[in-house]
């Protein structure tokens, strides 16, 4: 009995501990006011602590032997929360996220005189709604730490009040999002109205059981609603395209720091809910959302880019370049979905969603941090010509600026990259529809190339502007930086490419 | 000797120096240059060293050196090379020191990003020709295109961002495909023999036997990326933009190892790897260098730009290489390979001259030139004596490689041989004019105007140019030397793709 509890204790102590860390956030302020460094000091060391247990508690599988205190899957709450590779995996990501946004947040707030802390306490009570979704088996817990994970999304949308942009963005994507969500829980309803049950794991026993006795055409048309209406939920908090609509103007209107964390970690959280979901509960039903997936992916991708090529302010540029991102994501997703049931390319396409998952967070968040630091003066644009002579004016963060656009173009032997190949790989072995995918996500990156690359040419290109100011990155965005470029320029070095890969390949197989 | 990983130490003695300049003090332009040259000059000695030890007898890979590097899909860090492989090696180093010293003068805004830009342009070079996994050469592929696209943007002409990221965007399209398809023949070994081990490794693909529905596709993925870069004929219209907007030193880079990535890729792989595929796709191939030999010339006959006719030139001999590439035939193969290293001395050696007048007078226009002769003698002579080179004068390495592809063309099929002869007439109307429009007769008033800024060449721009004279004349009076190099690797790479024509040492 002792020995069960203690793994129950283990398994939820991530994000327990995470929610105790947002309160400890607003607590230190309310006992210190106004002390930002001593709040961002709280913050970035609780959230290295709760690596470091995540790390410690695994349960992790790398060259063959199990890392961490955990031996295997554990489940708690009678099945509702499990902690397996997956969930460690999920949870590491996750944390890193909240650790760079934290970084990278005060140096923008302070100069906007915007409260840190509440930023702070905020993004840890959605982070700590991602870390449920990483380990939810259960329908209910599902819905709750979604809800969880966005609605301080909202607050963070609107966090500069007074900014007219910041606000109608927020409204935008507090309505469309919470609208999603409606969709998404009548979704859930009708799924627990079929089988009678909220468990992931039973759910997908009953949907096995009717398939393999009578076909797709046994199932209820209540349950066909169901998928659908889950799917439309999903493809919205994934911004799928023609679900994204949100995305530009919520990416637009955030103080720049959350858009980084927009950008990634609502995103990442939601693929950590469809792995969840779509695989795991739904995984028998995957011959008929797979040729969604294959269109949602191809349209996601190639309307990304497009509108992307259009835009001169690179905040719209970055989102519609994350939606395009969101259909290469999908890819996996989509190469899972279509390989035979039980071959090792199933855990392949789950992996490459894994593993661009990881690469997309540090690329893009880097990005967005890059942006933000030049916005660190009030007052200063995200027009592109922002960037005019920045070679010259800040070499630094031009060179990082120009490692995380390469990697978003997917230029070895960075961290971008590998994902590409990642997702694309199992989608050409599978070969038909898949390779005229693997083929369009190639093209897609090269159309990608040009606004990415244009964003290069303003840099080093073209001149600064009379009078433009000095730059001047702060140095927790420094350090902040520092982890997202080494994490995107050294995924190829060998030891930490096998970890990765072995870890991910190791998350992939738990769902199955 | 041979303990020296002497392949590793050849590609990353350049990003060794491109480090230490990241440490030097911005201010100091003297320091940064030498440095720069330093490093490119001690990569030319490595390479001279394994020149040296290269056995030409022997046949297959030398040097090789393999690493595990992602175990789980079998992707290794391997390298080696052959005799045509080294020849180019030795190209790209003794051309990147040639550049690297040709850019001291030109060269005066923010010198260390470009020596650095510079020396990581020789690391993808080098990796490229040395490579011999298909991953590991897709990686150095691209790092190739980085500093390219930065050295034309930032310190190219005027129109440089439409030349740049029309180049960046050419060569993205053909080689994200190439990827595609080196993964699609990786996964196709993977599910034959049941395991990843091998499936990126050149050795164990290079006659593995393709399926012949994959063969055709795969060609056609590299193919793509390959014609892109070398560039054959649909496909060359970034060059002379490219050309025209890069700085001299870029020119000669793009012009003497750029190209000749791509025919190399062709050689490399397209021929052993897919040799069905090759038969197949070889008359469309033969028939699109025929178009480029001759639209080449043509449009070069009426350029009113000395660098866009130069560059339009390349087209032209380029596809003397692909025409000899591709008619399986061992004379014709030689001259490709011949022609590759002849071009990139001549071609390099002709964006010199070009970029040592526009020194001077910040103007290309053929027009405005005139009776060069009586004023800058040395560089008229210099300029004679490339023209005469590039026209493909017996006796100089130029005339060798068309030689011999000629040879094997008239040997598979006469009208490709008559084609081509044709066009090096053509060669010889437009250089020859040019010369003559630049040199002779009497000074130019535009010339005139300039006055006493119109010098001759200076001692460090002789310093450029000297080396490539020498290797002109000693490939072109003993082409042997070359030929003996890269035999075996020749007859390998025809015995793979067409046995029966196969016949011995020529």
């Amino acid at each position: 009995m002792i020995s069960i509890d203690q793994n129950t204790l283990l398994a939820l102590m991530p994000p327990v501990g995470l929610a105790l860390l947002a309160m400890l956030i607003v607590l230190v302020d309310i006992a210190r006011p106004e002390r930002d460094r001593l709040v961002t000091s709280v913050a970035v060391s609780g959230l290295l602590v709760l690596m470091a247990l995540v790390v410690i508690i695994g349960p992790f599988k790398v060259f063959d032997g199990h890392v961490g205190l955990l031996s295997g899957p554990v489940e708690v709450f009678g099945g509702a929360y499990v902690r397996d590779s997956l969930t460690a995996l999920l949870d590491l990501l996750m944390l890193s996220i909240a650790l760079l946004t934290v970084l990278f947040g005060p140096d923008y707030l302070r100069p906007r005189n915007l409260p840190v802390a509440e930023f702070g306490a905020m993004l840890c009570f959605a982070i700590t709604g991602a870390l449920l979704i990483g380990g939810a088996r259960d329908l209910l817990l599902l819905f709750i730490a979604l809800e969880l994970l966005v609605l301080p999304g909202y607050m963070l949308a609107g966090y500069a009040k007074r900014d007219g942009l910041s606000t109608e963005g927020a409204i935008k994507y507090f309505l469309l999002g919470s609208f999603s969500s409606a969709i998404f829980l009548f979704g859930l309803v009708l799924v627990f109205g079929y089988t009678g049950t909220t468990n992931i794991a039973e759910v997908a026993q009953a949907i096995e059981a009717t398939v393999s006795a009578a076909g797709f055409g046994a199932l209820a048309p209540a349950l066909l609603m169901g998928l659908a209406l889950l799917t439309t939920g999903a493809a919205f908090k994934i911004a799928a395209v023609p679900f994204h609509y949100w995305t530009p103007d919520a990416y637009q209107g955030s103080p720049t720091p959350v858009t980084g964390y927009l950008s990634v970690g609502p995103k990442v959280a939601a693929f950590a809910l469809i792995l969840r979901l779509f695989v795991e509960a739904l995984g028998g039903l995957k011959e008929d959302w797979t040729p969604l997936v294959v269109v949602l992916a191809a349209a996601t991708m190639t309307l990304g880019n497009l509108v992307a090529l259009t835009q001169d302010n690179i905040k719209r540029m970055l989102a519609y370049s994350s939606i395009a991102h969101t259909g290469y994501i999908m890819v996996g997703l989509a190469a899972f979905g279509a390989a035979p049931d039980g071959s090792p390319l199933e855990s392949d396409g789950l992996f490459g969603v894994l593993f661009y998952s990881v690469a997309y967070s540090f690329m893009n968040l880097g990005a967005f941090a890059c942006v933000a630091a030049l916005q660190r003066r009030p007052g200063v644009t995200s027009q592109l010509t922002t960037f005019s002579g920045l070679g010259r004016r800040a070499p630094g963060l031009a060179l990082l600026m120009t490692l995380f656009l390469l990697s978003l173009i997917g230029i070895p032997p960075l961290a971008g990259f590998w994902a590409k190949v990642g997702v694309i790989l199992p989608a050409l072995q599978i070969g038909g529809w898949l390779t005229i995918l693997a083929v369009l996500t190639m093209l897609n990156a090269a159309v990608a190339a040009f606004y990415y690359l244009r964003v290069i040419i303003y840099m080093y290109m073209r001149d600064a502007p009379e009078g433009a100011p000095p730059v001047n990155v702060g140095k927790t965005t420094q350090a902040g930086l520092a982890v997202a470029g080494i994490a995107t320029l050294f995924i190829w070095v060998p030891p930490f490419t096998t970890i990765l890969i072995e870890v991910s390949e190791e998350a992939a197989r738990a769902l199955l | 000797m041979s303990g020296l990983p002497l392949l590793t130490l050849v590609i990353f003695v350049p990003l060794a120096g491109a480090l230490l300049i990241a440490f030097l003090p911005r201010q100091r332009l003297t320091w940064i240059r030498w440095v720069a040259f330093a490093t490119a000059l001690l990569t030319w000695v490595v390479s001279l060293v394994l020149l040296a030890s290269f056995d030409h007898a022997a046949t297959g890979f030398q040097f090789v050196e393999t690493a595990d590097w992602v175990p789980a899909f079998g992707i290794q860090y391997k390298l080696g090379v052959d005799g045509i492989s080294l020849a180019l090696v030795v190209l790209t180093t003794t051309l990147t020191a040639i550049s690297i010293l040709a850019s001291f003068g030109p060269i005066t805004d923010r010198v260390k990003e470009y020596m650095i830009a510079f020396l990581v342009l020789e690391v993808g070079m080098l990796g490229v020709f040395l490579a011999l996994d298909t991953f590991l050469f897709y990686i150095f592929w691209e790092i190739v295109l980085v500093p390219m696209y930065l050295i034309i943007g930032i310190w190219g002409g005027a129109n440089r961002i439409y030349a740049t990221i029309k180049f960046v965007l050419y060569t993205l399209v053909g080689s994200l495909l190439m990827l595609v398809a080196i993964l699609g023949i990786a996964f196709s070994y993977q599910l034959q023999t049941g395991s990843w081990a091998g499936a990126f490794d050149y050795e164990s693909l290079r006659g593995f036997g393709f399926d012949p529905t994959l063969q055709f596709f795969a060609f056609a993925g590299f193919f793509l990326a390959f014609a892109i870069k070398v560039p054959m004929f649909p496909f060359h219209t970034w060059l002379p933009d490219a050309h025209v907007e890069a700085p001299t030193a870029g020119s000669v880079i793009l012009a003497g190892v750029l190209l000749k990535l791509g025919a190399y890729g062709l050689l490399r792989f397209n021929l052993p790897l897919f040799p069905d595929a090759a038969q197949q796709w070889a008359p469309l191939i033969i028939v699109l260098s025929l178009i480029a030999i001759v639209y080449g010339a043509i449009v070069a006959l009426v350029q009113t730009d000395l660098k866009k006719l130069v560059a339009y030139s390349s087209v032209s001999h380029m596809g003397f290489v692909t025409l000899g590439i591709f008619i399986f035939q061992e004379q014709g193969m030689h001259g490709a390979v011949l022609q590759m290293v002849a071009h990139g001395i001549i071609t390099g050696a002709l964006f010199l001259l070009v970029g040592v007048i526009y020194e001077r007078t910040h103007d290309r226009t053929i027009a405005k030139m005139g009776g060069l002769a009586g004023t800058v003698p040395v560089y008229s002579a210099m300029l004679g004596f490339f023209v005469f080179a590039s026209v493909a004068l017996p006796g100089l390495a130029g005339f060798v490689g068309e030689f011999l592809v000629l040879v094997g063309a008239f040997d598979y099929w006469p009208v490709a041989a008559a084609t081509a002869a044709l066009a090096m007439m053509l060669a010889a109307a437009y250089l020859l004019w040019m010369y003559q429009r630049v040199v002779f007769g009497d000074l130019s008033d535009f010339l005139k105007g300039l006055g006493h800024h119109l010098t001759d060449m200076t001692r460090l721009e002789i310093a450029t140019i000297a080396p490539l004279v020498v290797l002109t004349v000693a490939f072109g009076l003993f082409p042997g030397l070359l030929l003996e190099l890269w035999q075996s690797s020749v007859t390998d790479i025809l015995t793979s793709v067409a046995p029966a024509t196969v016949t011995g040492i020529p």
